[in-house]
């Protein structure tokens, strides 16, 4: 086992259930230490990824290794990963410390280590002084607290986590976010981390990888995929993205509306090649509030969402061609002082905020 | 004013003037249902009180009560052949529980686990021996005996009683096993149990309550079996049920009261402990619901 091994390296590992490729020829370097988000769809394969990691799917074809070493004939009660279930999957029948205490019992641990370890588990995830407690007795937050307690008082080598907030209400989903982020921090281990929502991926990797139809379409820093999605999928999977159909341009794209738009165009983009303008709601500006140096088109207002921070405008630049601006709320009480549905407005953003996609 | 859903329209006019203002009830269930229920029940436990009443009768007469003794319990416990058949037949019921209730276990097990495209017709062939006539079972049990050359014995009856018990066993824990996640079964696995290990510390604890209220069952249904017994049974000693039907060839003596009220006591007694088991162990589903293999998880 070297020191400078990836914590888990994928090697066109493809997983296939009958017909159906569930995940298609993998390659993937997992460092050790990283937070990192297998982001996608249901039924995009990282799930079932996951689930190779730990044991209990064998790849179709490739490898997997683990801290450098080859996993492919090593039991899941041999691997040195652990998993935190969405379903928590706790043990009714035994106590909380009873349950955070099974890895290390198989382990055949010693018992004063074990109640110290157990002790510390517990303590990390808050929920200390509830030991004796079954699990039936403790809320939807505090069964994942135990389970994640359980996984991590055994020290893996990486924490293998399928969905773990997927079945809290939003508001506890958010502070269990930042808690997590905050324990993965303190003990160091490899976090690979399954879920489907874009928002708990950016606020907690360091890497997201995202997938569909058993692919990794694009891998990289919560900032990259966010800021510069590479395809199309990515740029309307990540966030809220407007997809503006057109024809490339010398140093622009023309918008199916008729208007040129200046956008760095990709140098393999020959002109009239088709593609998709891809600009972020956020990073449009309205009217007024238009600055220097932006590229401006105009439309009518179809629809105003209010939704508490900021206000969603929706506007039509030709027939069947929308773009979404947000109107922060931040001056105003109510937001419908501004402007009137059928309204003409004017909208801007800076170039470089505009991704050529195809 | 809320209409009555049950009552037609007219008949509620008519009574509205004047009739003291009842509370209208939700759905009024039909008079007759009640009075159907309580002839059911009449009829369906009117001859075992009678049973048990005349058990304890001090005269011979079956029409009389004429006083209360425990004579005819003396009787039989004092009459060896019958108590021969007592401890036959409580032998019988024990081991067919043990045997039955680990065999119907592991059935379970690989009939929810080991999902194959085969499991549906093995779920539907393991139900056979539930609606198998007994007297079919039985026979056939006796045709399989004396070709292999075995000789009727308490062997031959447990063995018997064991190949239809296993289907009960397998229906009550086969729905306890559906309820419980496969991913609790994962999750040991990924702490480092072994199969083995995981089956013993995740799997059979959960089972228990399932595991304990089939085998009282089964008990219950072995111990007052009379037609498999019957076909398979050896001279002697034969177990009570046979034993029973012996003697009333002979005519009928109270003392087959006193057995009929004993059977009653022990068969009760184990289904009822097999209803409470699930509370015994702390936990708040139904009795009723894990023997009919109805629990949620």
């Amino acid at each position: 086992m070297s020191e400078n091994s990836p914590a888990i390296r994928f090697e066109g590992v493809t997983k296939r259930f009958g017909d159906f490729v569930a995940v298609d020829s993998l390659d993937l370097e997992i460092k050790s230490g990283e937070f990192f988000s297998l982001l996608g769809p249901s039924g995009c394969g990282k799930t079932t990824t996951l689930r190779m990691v730990a044991g209990f799917e064998q790849p179709s074809e490739g490898r997997i290794f683990l801290e450098g070493e080859p996993v492919e004939t090593v039991p899941p009660y041999r691997r040195n990963v652990n998993t935190v279930f969405q379903s928590y999957a706790l043990f009714e029948h035994l106590s909380i410390e009873d349950n955070v205490a099974f890895g290390l019992k198989r382990r055949k641990v010693e018992k004063d280590e074990i109640r110290r370890r157990v002790a510390e588990a517990l303590e990390l995830v808050e929920l200390h002084g509830r030991g004796g407690v079954r699990p039936r007795e403790l809320s939807g937050g505090q069964k994942q607290r135990v389970a994640l307690a359980r996984a991590l008082v055994n020290r893996p080598s990486v924490l293998l986590l399928d969905e773990p907030l997927g079945a809290l209400d939003l508001k506890l989903r958010k502070q269990m976010q930042v808690e997590l982020k905050g324990i993965q921090r303190e003990v160091g281990i490899t976090f690979l981390y399954v879920t489907h929502d874009q928002e708990e991926a950016l606020a907690m990797s360091d890497r997201i990888a995202v997938m569909d139809r058993g692919l990794i379409r694009q891998c990289g820093t919560p900032e990259d995929i966010y800021e510069h999605p590479t395809e199309p999928f990515v740029a309307g999977f990540i966030g809220v993205s407007n997809l503006l159909p057109g024809v490339c341009e010398n140093g622009g794209v023309r918008l199916a509306g008729g208007a040129v738009c200046e956008a760095r165009v990709p140098a393999d983009c020959t002109s009239g090649a088709e593609v998709q303008l891809s600009v972020r709601p956020e990073k449009i500006a309205i009217d007024e509030e238009i600055g220097e140096g932006m590229v401006t088109v105009e439309g009518t207002i179809v629809e105003r969402v209010y939704v508490g921070t900021s206000t969603q405008v929706i506007v039509e630049l030709a027939a069947g061609v929308r773009l979404m601006a947000l109107e922060q709320n931040w001056l105003r009480a109510r937001s419908d002082d501004r402007w009137e549905i059928g309204d003409r407005v004017k909208l801007g953003w800076q170039p470089e905020h505009a991704l050529v996609l195809r | 004013m809320s209409v009555d859903v049950a009552r037609s329209p007219t008949t509620t006019r008519a009574e509205a003037p004047g009739a003291p203002s009842r509370p209208p009830k939700e759905f009024d269930r039909p008079r007759f249902l009640k009075l159907f229920t309580g002839v059911f029940f009449l009829f369906l436990f009117a001859p075992i009180v009678l049973v048990v009443l005349f058990s304890f009768n001090s005269s011979r007469s079956l029409q009389d009560f004429e006083g209360f003794s425990l004579r005819w319990y003396e009787q039989f416990f004092e009459s060896e052949s019958l108590r021969d058949s007592l401890i036959a037949s409580i032998e019988i019921a024990l081991i067919t529980m043990l045997i039955a209730t680990v065999l119907g276990t592991m059935l379970a097990y690989g009939l929810v686990r080991a999902r194959t495209r085969w499991s549906d017709s093995f779920n539907v062939l393991m139900l056979i021996p539930l609606v198998t006539p007994e007297i079919v079972a039985g026979v056939s049990a006796l045709l399989l005996f004396t070709q292999v050359g075995l000789e009727l014995s308490v062997t031959t009856i447990v063995l018997a009683h064991i190949t239809f018990s296993i289907s009960y066993v397998t229906v009550v824990v086969r729905a306890r096993l559906a309820s419980l996640s496969l991913e609790v079964e994962e999750a040991s696995m990924d702490l480092g149990a072994t199969r083995w290990q995981t089956f013993r510390l995740v799997t059979l604890p959960a089972l228990w309550p399932a595991v304990l209220a089939a085998g009282l069952l089964v008990f219950a249904l072995s111990f007052d079996d009379f037609v498999l017994s019957f076909f398979t049974t050896g001279e002697s000693p034969q177990p009570l049920p046979v034993r029973i039907w012996t003697q009333i060839r002979f005519g009928v003596r109270p003392t087959i009261n006193a057995i009929g009220s004993f059977m009653l006591v022990v068969s009760v007694l184990s289904i009822g402990l097999a209803l409470l088991i699930p509370r015994l162990f702390g936990r708040r589903e139904s009795g009723l619901k894990v023997l009919l293999g109805r629990e949620g998880a």
